[in-house]
């Protein structure tokens, strides 16, 4: 009965090919916009993840601005006006932070956009990044080629550079002892770094292998001093004990700082779940925005299966005068919408496969497709189908024979 | 015991001042095998008549026994089954399903069984085969004659072996060459055992049957035994009155008609004939000036 009914209604829905496909639009841009807003917040999510892997695990975060507001039950939410406004974070800091005994390392990273020349190729919108020598030493990339300035170069123009910057500029090449222009100065460089998984996007927009290292002091000097420093990274003496550190560094920059807790103190994990969070956030309102479209198409299906009822009425009082049971026509009319909205969720999920490949070939977003996210969106239209397809077969299988015989 | 039994069923519709008394306590008993033509002018019951033995319709009053068994009180999906298994219907409008070919509408009834795909294409194939539309199974209604669309209703009407073959006005949309081929089938059904009643205006088709019944306002006012191949004699008044009957007579309307026949039956059957069959055979003459 099953495998007649669907066939059945595929010819029926091929008998009236554009009032099915409407139909199911609805349901086709629903599903495929979840879909690719959920791979592109998945994609985002690996991205972001790899960025903040670039820095080594045993390292804690200073940020500019209150990122996390800790509420009383210990839970935390995000305060997304730290993450825009101007920097609050000062060279002062730096070297109070320098005297901490439990501070191995204490890192700064002031980033500036610039372009970056050498020769006649120039690239735009390079991310020049001011830090000091021991930045090598909270990196999770090595260097690949030369090695990274040092205490006694600091004074000297020398550059570390990124993977892409490298092929950008200098193609297959290798540049070190090569120079640079950023800044308007002339760097030479020094090393350069081996390729991340880094990505596009990052909180702090840094994706270092599309970033020039320059030392701090001039940095500083080539930007008069209008230095944005986003973060101080402080590596800690007891990689597997971190809170001390914290604890110290909080109390350093409270001081600093005069009483104004202006600033935060992260764990990698932390800085980690923050982004997800932002992410999921993020995700969450848009996909929900889109899954309003798919209960339209949910509508839009019962609308168009209504009109099928009424318009074929005749051919309902004709099957029950052959014998038809009620439930017979029911599900007869269940399997034509659940046809309906499986067609669109295929026709959806090939839409977002799409759109997924061209997202990957065409820009430089990486989305992410996951088996969960497609089996979901087939659940959602298969119960789609059936939800709202229940009031129009019911109506069907209630239609009193005669009276539908005489087609009214 | 007979194949079916009405005793003193009543159908009423509407209520209140709209009441209208479709059936009036008609007692009915007819036996397996026979061939049975009902006749009576335009609003006499025939079709509330029919709807009733053939389960589309229940009765308001008044007990329904088909083959020893009360059926008028079943659940709708009992009654459904009962339909199924037991009752085929032949309509005057064919009622085939214009977006399934005639294989796929011959099998119907079979589907509602719950039979394979194979063993119902197969049978419905061979009932084709029976009724000569074999080299037609795979069009559609829209490309079949008339005759050959009635031709399918009966395949699929017999497809499942019912106990009772239900027409009503089956060879209404006919002209003559195509209701004789369709009640040549008819008549070699009832050869081989089958029970059929035929609602008819035509009173030449009664020569088919062996038992006529002649209803008038939801009553049975006549009950004749015939023999197969001569036309009933009520029918045959009715044939030769209609005769008689000029322009004027039309005009003068269905009381003047009334009063001019003998017996009431005869008389409205006049005014039927009037009233909706000529017009209709009227506009298939046109069409067929137009073929
Ligand atoms: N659904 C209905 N609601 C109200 N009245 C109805 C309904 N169906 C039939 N009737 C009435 O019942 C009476 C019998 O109708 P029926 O259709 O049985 O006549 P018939 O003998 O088949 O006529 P015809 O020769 O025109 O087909 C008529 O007066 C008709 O108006
Ligand atoms: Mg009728």
């Amino acid at each position: 009965m099953w495998s007649g009914n669907v066939k059945a209604a595929v010819n029926s829905l091929r008998t009236s090919k554009w009032r099915s496909l409407l139909t199911m639009l609805g349901i086709i841009i629903g599903v495929s916009s979840v879909v690719t807003i959920v791979s592109l917040g998945q994609g985002l999510k690996n991205q972001i993840l790899g960025q903040i892997n670039q820095l080594g695990s045993d390292v804690v975060t200073v940020r500019s601005g209150k990122i996390v507001n800790e509420d009383n039950g210990g839970g935390s939410s995000l305060n997304f006006l730290g993450l825009f406004s101007a920097s609050t974070l000062s060279d002062a800091d730096v070297t109070a932070l320098k005297e901490l005994p439990s501070a191995k390392a204490v890192v700064p990273m002031a980033f500036v956009t610039n372009s970056a020349k050498s020769g006649n190729s120039q690239l735009d919108n390079v991310f020049v990044i001011g830090t000091s020598p021991e930045m090598s030493q909270v990196l999770n990339q090595k260097v690949k080629y030369g090695e990274f300035f040092t205490q006694d170069s600091e004074d000297t123009n020398f550059a570390v550079i990124g993977p892409n910057i490298a092929h950008k500029i200098y193609g297959e090449l290798n540049p070190v002892g090569q120079s640079i222009e950023v800044l308007g100065e002339s760097f030479v460089i020094r090393g350069i770094l081996s390729q991340s998984s880094g990505g596009l996007f990052s909180i702090a927009q840094t994706d270092f292998n599309s970033a020039v290292f320059i030392p701090f002091s001039h940095a500083k000097r080539l930007t008069d001093n209008r230095l944005n420093i986003l973060q101080i990274v402080v590596r800690g003496q007891n990689p597997d004990n971190l809170d001390p550190t914290i604890e110290e560094v909080k109390k350093t920059l409270l001081s600093t700082h005069k009483g104004q807790e202006n600033f935060s103190v992260l764990k990698q994990y932390e800085l980690l779940s923050i982004a997800s969070g932002v992410v999921n956030t993020i995700t969450g309102f848009i996909s929900g925005i889109a899954a309003i479209s798919l209960l339209v198409g949910g509508i839009g299906i019962m609308n168009i299966m209504l009109v099928s009822v009424s318009e074929r009425t005749r051919e309902i009082g004709i099957r029950k005068a052959l014998g038809a049971t009620n439930r017979q026509i029911l599900s007869q009319f269940l399997v034509e919408g659940m046809a309906l909205s499986i067609g669109g969720g295929l026709i959806g999920i090939i839409a977002s496969a799409v759109i997924y490949f061209g997202l990957r070939i065409y820009t430089d977003l990486q989305p992410v497709i996951t088996l969960p996210v497609v089996a979901l969106a087939v659940l959602v239209s298969v119960s789609l189908g059936i939800i709202f397809s229940v009031a129009p077969a019911l109506k069907a299988a209630r239609k009193d024979p005669i009276q539908a015989l005489r087609g009214d | 015991m007979a194949l079916i039994e009405l005793q003193e069923v009543s159908k009423l519709y509407g209520f209140g001042d709209a009441t209208t008394l479709a059936l009036d306590e008609v007692t009915l008993s007819i036996e397996k095998g026979q061939f049975v033509a009902v006749m009576g002018p335009s609003g006499s019951g025939k079709t509330t008549l029919m709807n009733i033995l053939g389960l589309l319709d229940r009765p308001t009053h008044g007990p329904y026994v088909l083959d020893g068994r009360h059926v008028s009180r079943l659940r709708s999906n009992q009654q459904a089954k009962v339909r199924r298994d037991r009752i085929g219907f032949v309509f005057q409008s064919y009622n085939l399903l214009t977006r399934l070919n005639v294989l796929e509408n011959v099998a119907l009834p079979l589907a509602y069984r719950g039979m394979t795909p194979v063993r119902r294409q197969k049978q419905a194939s061979d009932m084709l085969e029976r009724v000569g539309l074999r080299e037609r199974e795979y069009f559609f209604p829209r490309h079949l004659s008339g005759g050959q669309a009635q031709r399918a209703a009966i395949a699929r009407a017999l497809i499942n072996k019912p106990s009772i073959i239900i027409a009503d006005e089956p060879t209404g949309n006919l002209d003559s060459t195509d209701s004789k081929v369709v009640m040549e089938l008819f008549a070699d059904i009832h050869r081989q055992g089958n029970t059929i009643l035929l609602v008819t205006h035509n009173p030449e088709l009664t020569r088919y049957a062996e038992r006529v019944l002649y209803m008038h306002d939801g009553m049975i006012v006549g009950d004749e035994t015939t023999a197969i191949g001569n036309m009933a004699r009520g029918a045959r008044k009715t044939y030769f009155e209609r005769r008689k009957v000029s322009d004027d007579d039309i005009v003068a309307g269905v009381s003047a008609l009334m009063r001019d026949v003998p017996g009431k039956e005869l008389a409205a059957k006049s005014d039927s004939e009037k009233g909706r069959s000529k017009k209709s055979t009227s506009k298939r003459r046109t069409r067929k000036v137009k073929r």
